[in-house]
C-alpha cells in the first residue's frame, strides 16, 4: 500500500530526513518512532504529499505522493489539527466532505456513523467550545470523511486523558479490522507498542532500526538475567530482603555464580530474566547514535536492517540531492 | 481534473469563506452592533421629526437689540449665533446685550457698510435701501465678535436672496466662466469637450461681463430687472453688448455641463469655475481627492479581512488540513480570494453608480481592487504575527493610493496623469473619452503586476513556507526561488519584473517631474537603473541562495545573459507608453527612449539595450554567486553602468 524508496529531504546543509526506505501492508498498522527532530512528521508530511523530497519517492495507494489524485484515498492527522472554532463539528465536517467530493447524503451518514464510533455528542455545539479530547476526535472523524485507504496518524492521542487516549487508541486498532492501513507516529512508545503491527525507529534524519517489537528486540536487545544468592558475593550487591543480587548477560555467567556461591557457603535461591522493553530498546538505540555532524554530506543510504550510525558514514563522499 | 470540478472546489472553499467570515462575529456582538444602528438612527430620526437641526455650541450666543420691524430682524433672527431681543442701549452697557441695530429702515435687500472704531464700542452707519442704520456693539470681546458675526449673517442674508432671485443678471451682473485647458497631448484623448470653446481669451479665461448694475447696489432687485443693459462680452472690455443674457448662454452651450444628475456632480467638477466673481473657485483637484477617498477607503476595510484570513489559515497550522485535501494550492487561494474580490467588484460598482460614473469606472478600479488583494497576499503570505501584517497592509494601503490618488490630481494636466487608472474615471466624470491605448496604458500594469504577485504568493502557499517564522526578506526570496526552474526560467522572470519595473519607472516620473529638469534628469536615470538593476538579479541571486543553481562563473555569466535577455524582451512591452504620449516630454524621452523604448533608427541603438542589459545583469549574477555583500557590491557596479550608458543615450538623442 505504500512504498518508500531513498526518501530524502534536506534544507540547505541540513538533513531532516535521509534515504528512508520501507513498504507498509494493507491493513497495517506501522509505527514511526523516534525522539523530537528525528525526522518523524517530515516522513509523513512527504509521504501525505505536504512537503516535496528533495530525492526518493513515496508511493501511497499506487499514486506518487505527490499526485493529487492520491489525496482522495489517504486520511492525514496531523500533530496539531487547530479547527475552524466558530464551526460546528458537523457543518466543518460537511465541508471537507464536500471538498472530497463526498456526496451529501453519504456524507450525513458517514459523519453520524464516525461520530457515533467515536463517541462524540456534542454534535452542533462550537467547537471552540469543546474540550481539547472532543476536538481531537472531531480531526480524527474528518481524517476518515473520504473512507480513505491510508491514514496517516501524527501523535493521534498526544496530549489527551488516559481515557481518551485508550479510546483514541481502540478505535486506531479497529481501524486495522476494516482494513485501512495506518501509519501511526507517536512519542509514547506504550502507544505504539500497544498498536503497531510492524514500526521504525528513527533517528537524525535516518532509520536506525526496523521490523515488530519482538524482532527489534531480538535483534537489538540482550536478554539480562537477575540472579539472587544468600551470601555476598563480590559481584552482588545486597537487596532491601536480605538477598544479594547480581545482573549478568548470559547463562555462563549464572553458572559461574551459582560455583561460586557454593564456594562460599551459600547458594543460588532465584534466577529471573528480564526482556527489555521497547522504551529501553528506544533508549538504548537512540542512545548509542553518536552526535556526528548531521548534514546532507555525511550521509549514506541505509540497508534493510542494522544500525547506521554517523560514525559508520563519516568520510562517505559526498552525495548530490 | 476538469475545468469544470476545480471551479465547483473554487466556489466552495468561496462559499466556506463567506460562512467562516460570518460565523466568527458572535451573536452578541451581532445584536450590539445591530441595537446600536437602530439607536443612532431613532435618534436622528427623532431629531428630524422634532425638526431639531442646525444645533450648534455657538446657537443664540449673541443678543442683539433690534426692533420687530426693522429689516434686520430676519437676518438677526435667521442666523444661528443671534438672538433678537428689544433694543436698550442701557443694557448694552451692562452687557446685557452685545450689539445694537437701530433704526429700523424698510424692508427688501439689505446692504452693510460698517466702519468707525471699533475699540469705542459704536460703529457708524451702514446702507439700507434708503436708509442706513446705525450698529453699536458692546465694548468687549465678545461685542466685537458679534459685529463681525452681525456682518457674515448680512452678508448670508443677501446671498440667499441674490439665489432666489429669477433674474439672473440683475442679482449677478457679472458672470465668470472659467474653462481649464489640457496641456497638448498628440492622441487628442486628453481634454476632450473641454478643449473646445466658442469664447475665451488666450489663457482660457471667459469673462462674461454683465451691466454693471451692481456697482453701488441700489438698484436692488428692481434693477434686475432691467435685461436688455446686459452685455456679452467675450473679450471682457467692458463694453456694452446686445441683450443676449449670459444665463441662457450658459444654459445652451454644451460645453458646460449643467447636469445635475448625481449628488457629487457638484463636488466633482474640478473646483467652481462658473458663477459670479464670488462664486470662482481656484481648480483644485477636489474631484480626485474624493474619488480616492470613495473608491479607496472600502478597498482598506476589504484587504484588512482579507489579510487576516489568509494569515488565520498559517497561524497554528490551520491552513494545512486544505493543503492536504484534493485541491490545487492555486484554487485554494482562489477561492479565498473570491469573496474578497466579489465584495470590492460590488463596492465598486456602486460607488461608480454613486458618482455618476459607468462602466469605464468599473474597468478602472477594478485593477486597482486586484492590486490591492494581491499586494495584500502576498504580505500576509510573509508576514510572520498580525503585528507584521497591520504594517503590510498599511504600507500596500499608503503606496497603491499615493500611486493612484497623486497622478489623477494632474487629471486635465499632463499625459503622466494616466499611469493611475483613477485618471481614467476622473476623465470618464469629466466627459472626456478614453481610447483604449490609454486604458491598457493604464491598468495594464495594475493587471499584470497583481497577477504576478498573486502567483508569487501560490509559489510559497505550501507547507513547507506558511507555517515557518523566516524573516520577510528570506520568505520573498523564497517566494521567487519557488518559481524558478532551470536557467531558462531566469529570463521568463526578469521579463515578468517589467510591470512592476514600470510601476517604479513611473511613479519615480510622477514624483520628480515638477523639480527642474536638469536636476530631475541625472537623479532619475540613476534611480531607474537601480530599480532595473534590482529586478534584473534580485531572481538569480535568490536562485542561487537556495542552491537551485551552482555558484559557478559559467553559471552565474549564463544566468546573468538569460536575465538580460528576458528583461529586454519585456521591456518592448513599455513601448504602451508610446499611445498616450508620454514619450514626447522632455522627462519621459530621458526615462523611456534610453532603455529602448522608441523604435531603433539603428540597429546598433536597437542592440545597445541588449547589451547594456546582459551584461549588467551578468555583473550582479556575479556577485550574487559569492554572498549578499558581494551581490550589493556587484549591483551597484552594474547600477554605474547602466547610468552612465543611459546618461551616454540620453545626452547624444535628447
Amino acid at each position: 500500500m505504500i512504498r518508500v524508496s531513498g526518501l530524502r529531504k534536506t534544507y540547505g546543509d541540513f538533513a531532516a530526513v535521509v534515504d528512508s526506505s520501507f513498504e507498509v501492508e494493507t491493513g497495517e498498522i506501522f509505527g514511526v518512532v523516534g525522539p523530537n527532530g528525528a525526522g518523524k512528521t517530515t516522513t509523513l508530511k512527504m509521504l501525505a504529499g505536504l512537503i516535496e523530497p528533495t530525492a526518493g519517492t513515496a508511493e501511497v495507494a499506487g499514486f506518487d505522493a505527490e499526485d493529487p489524485a492520491m489525496r482522495h484515498r489517504l486520511g492525514f492527522l496531523p500533530e496539531e489539527s487547530p479547527l475552524y472554532e466558530d464551526m460546528t463539528p458537523t457543518s466543518y465536517l460537511t465541508f471537507f466532505a464536500d471538498l472530497y467530493d463526498v456526496p451529501r447524503g453519504v456524507a450525513k451518514s458517514r459523519i453520524a456513523e464516525t461520530l457515533d464510533r467515536l463517541d462524540l455528542e456534542y454534535r452542533d455545539r462550537r467547537i471552540g467550545d469543546m474540550s481539547k479530547g472532543m476536538k481531537r476526535k472531531v480531526a480524527i472523524a474528518r481524517s476518515l470523511i473520504n473512507d480513505p485507504d491510508v491514514l496517516i496518524y501524527d501523535e493521534p492521542a498526544s496530549g489527551l486523558d488516559p481515557l481518551t487516549t485508550n479510546s483514541v487508541l481502540e478505535f486506531t486498532r479497529e481501524l486495522r479490522d476494516d482494513d485501512k492501513t495506518v501509519i501511526f507516529s507517536a512519542h509514547n512508545l506504550y502507544h505504539v507498542e500497544s498498536v503497531c503491527d510492524r514500526i521504525i525507529i528513527m533517528n537524525e534524519g535516518r532509520i536506525i532500526a526496523r521490523g515488530t517489537v519482538e524482532e527489534i528486540r531480538d535483534e537489538y536487545g540482550e536478554t539480562t538475567y537477575h540472579v539472587f544468592s544468600d551470601i555476598d558475593l563480590p559481584e552482588t550487591e545486597p537487596t532491601s530482603d536480605d538477598r544479594h543480587r547480581a545482573v549478568v548477560d548470559s547463562m555462563g555467567e549464572v553458572e559461574t555464580l551459582q560455583d561460586a556461591a557454593a564456594d562460599a557457603g551459600g547458594s543460588v535461591v532465584d534466577i529471573r530474566t528480564h526482556e527489555p522493553s521497547l522504551e529501553e530498546l528506544f533508549l538504548d538505540l537512540t542512545g548509542r547514535q553518536m552526535a556526528g555532524p548531521r548534514t546532507a554530506a555525511a550521509t549514506k543510504p541505509v540497508g534493510d536492517k542494522g544500525v547506521d550510525t554517523a560514525a559508520d558514514t563519516a568520510g562517505e563522499p559526498e552525495e548530490s540531492p | 481534473m476538469s475545468l469544470r470540478t476545480r471551479l465547483r472546489r473554487i466556489w466552495r472553499i468561496a462559499r466556506w469563506e463567506v460562512s467562516l467570515g460570518s460565523t466568527s462575529l458572535d451573536r452578541q456582538t451581532l445584536l450590539a452592533g445591530v441595537a446600536l444602528l437602530l439607536l443612532a438612527g431613532g435618534i436622528a430620526g427623532a431629531g428630524l421629526a422634532l425638526g431639531v437641526d442646525g444645533l450648534s455650541p455657538t446657537q443664540d450666543i449673541y443678543r442683539v437689540g433690534i426692533d420687530d420691524d426693522s429689516p434686520y430682524y430676519n437676518v438677526v433672527a435667521d442666523h444661528a449665533a443671534l438672538s433678537p431681543q428689544e433694543p436698550d442701549r442701557e443694557k448694552l452697557e451692562t452687557g446685557e446685550l452685545d450689539l445694537i441695530v437701530a433704526p429700523a429702515g424698510n424692508s427688501g435687500t439689505v446692504s452693510l457698510t460698517v466702519g468707525g472704531d471699533d475699540g469705542e464700542g459704536v460703529v457708524e452707519a451702514g446702507a439700507l435701501g434708503q436708509s442706513t442704520v446705525s450698529v453699536a456693539h458692546a465694548p468687549t470681546e465678545k461685542g466685537t465678535a458679534a459685529l463681525t458675526s452681525f456682518r457674515a449673517a448680512v452678508q448670508g442674508y443677501n446671498d440667499r436672496l441674490m439665489a432666489l432671485e429669477p433674474n439672473r443678471t440683475a442679482a449677478y451682473p457679472v458672470s465668470v466662466r472659467l474653462q481649464y485647458r489640457p496641456q497638448s497631448s498628440p492622441t487628442g484623448a486628453r481634454g476632450g469637450g473641454s478643449s473646445e470653446t466658442d469664447a475665451g481669451s488666450d489663457d482660457g479665461t471667459d469673462t462674461e461681463g454683465g451691466d454693471g448694475a451692481a456697482d453701488d447696489g441700489s438698484d436692488g432687485s428692481n434693477g434686475g430687472s432691467d435685461n436688455d443693459q446686459s452685455t456679452d462680452d467675450d473679450t471682457n472690455d467692458g463694453s456694452t453688448g446686445d441683450a443676449n443674457l449670459d444665463v441662457d448662454d450658459e444654459r445652451d452651450d454644451p460645453d458646460v455641463d449643467n447636469d445635475d444628475d448625481s449628488l457629487l456632480d457638484g463636488l466633482l467638477s474640478g473646483g467652481n469655475s462658473q458663477g459670479s466673481p464670488a462664486e470662482i473657485s481656484p481648480p483644485f483637484p477636489f474631484s480626485s481627492l474624493v474619488l480616492a477617498f470613495v473608491f479607496l477607503v472600502p478597498m482598506n476595510f476589504i484587504i484588512q479581512a482579507y489579510g487576516g484570513t489568509i494569515l488565520n489559515e498559517r497561524i497554528n497550522r490551520r491552513g494545512e488540513l486544505l493543503l492536504v485535501a484534493p485541491i490545487q494550492r492555486l484554487d485554494i487561494v482562489a477561492g479565498k480570494t473570491l469573496p474578497y474580490l466579489l465584495a470590492a467588484v460590488v463596492a465598486i460598482t456602486g460607488i461608480s453608480l454613486g458618482v455618476g460614473g459607468g462602466l469605464l469606472s468599473v474597468a478602472a478600479v477594478l485593477p486597482i481592487a486586484l492590486a490591492f488583494l494581491a499586494s495584500t497576499f502576498v504580505g500576509a503570505m510573509f508576514a510572520r504575527s498580525f503585528k507584521e501584517l497591520t504594517f503590510v497592509t498599511v504600507t500596500v494601503s499608503v503606496f497603491l493610493t499615493t500611486y493612484v490618488f497623486v497622478p489623477a490630481i494632474f487629471t486635465n494636466v499632463t499625459p503622466i496623469a494616466l499611469i493611475s487608472p483613477l485618471t481614467l474615471v476622473v476623465m470618464e466624470l469629466q466627459g472626456e473619452a478614453v481610447g483604449l491605448g490609454g486604458y491598457v496604458f493604464a491598468t495594464a500594469p495594475f493587471f499584470l503586476g497583481s497577477t504576478i504577485l498573486f502567483l508569487l504568493g501560490v509559489g510559497v502557499y505550501r507547507e513547507e513556507d506558511m507555517f515557518t517564522q523566516k524573516p520577510v526578506p528570506l520568505k520573498f526570496l523564497d517566494a521567487i526561488d519557488a518559481r524558478l526552474r532551470g536557467p531558462k526560467s531566469v529570463a521568463v522572470a526578469s521579463a515578468l519584473t517589467i510591470p512592476f519595473v514600470f510601476i517604479g519607472e513611473l511613479l519615480a516620473i510622477a514624483a520628480l517631474y515638477v523639480m527642474p529638469i536638469e536636476i530631475t534628469v541625472p537623479l532619475i536615470l540613476v534611480t531607474i537603473a537601480a530599480i532595473e538593476e534590482v529586478a534584473k538579479s534580485i531572481h538569480i541571486y535568490a536562485g542561487i541562495e537556495s542552491d537551485r543553481f551552482d555558484r559557478s562563473i559559467k553559471t552565474a555569466l549564463l544566468l546573468g545573459g538569460l536575465s538580460g535577455l528576458g528583461f529586454f524582451v519585456g521591456e518592448k512591452f513599455t513601448a504602451i507608453a508610446q499611445i498616450v504620449g508620454l514619450p514626447e516630454l522632455v522627462l519621459g524621452q530621458a526615462t523611456l527612449t534610453p532603455a529602448g523604448v522608441t523604435p531603433a533608427t539603428t540597429l546598433a541603438l536597437f542592440l545597445g539595450p541588449l547589451v547594456l542589459h546582459t551584461v549588467t545583469a551578468a555583473i550582479s549574477a556575479l556577485g550574487a554567486r559569492k554572498d549578499f555583500r558581494w551581490y550589493l557590491v556587484a549591483m551597484l557596479a552594474a547600477t554605474l553602468v547602466h547610468a552612465a550608458y543611459n546618461f551616454a543615450v540620453v545626452s547624444a538623442y535628447v
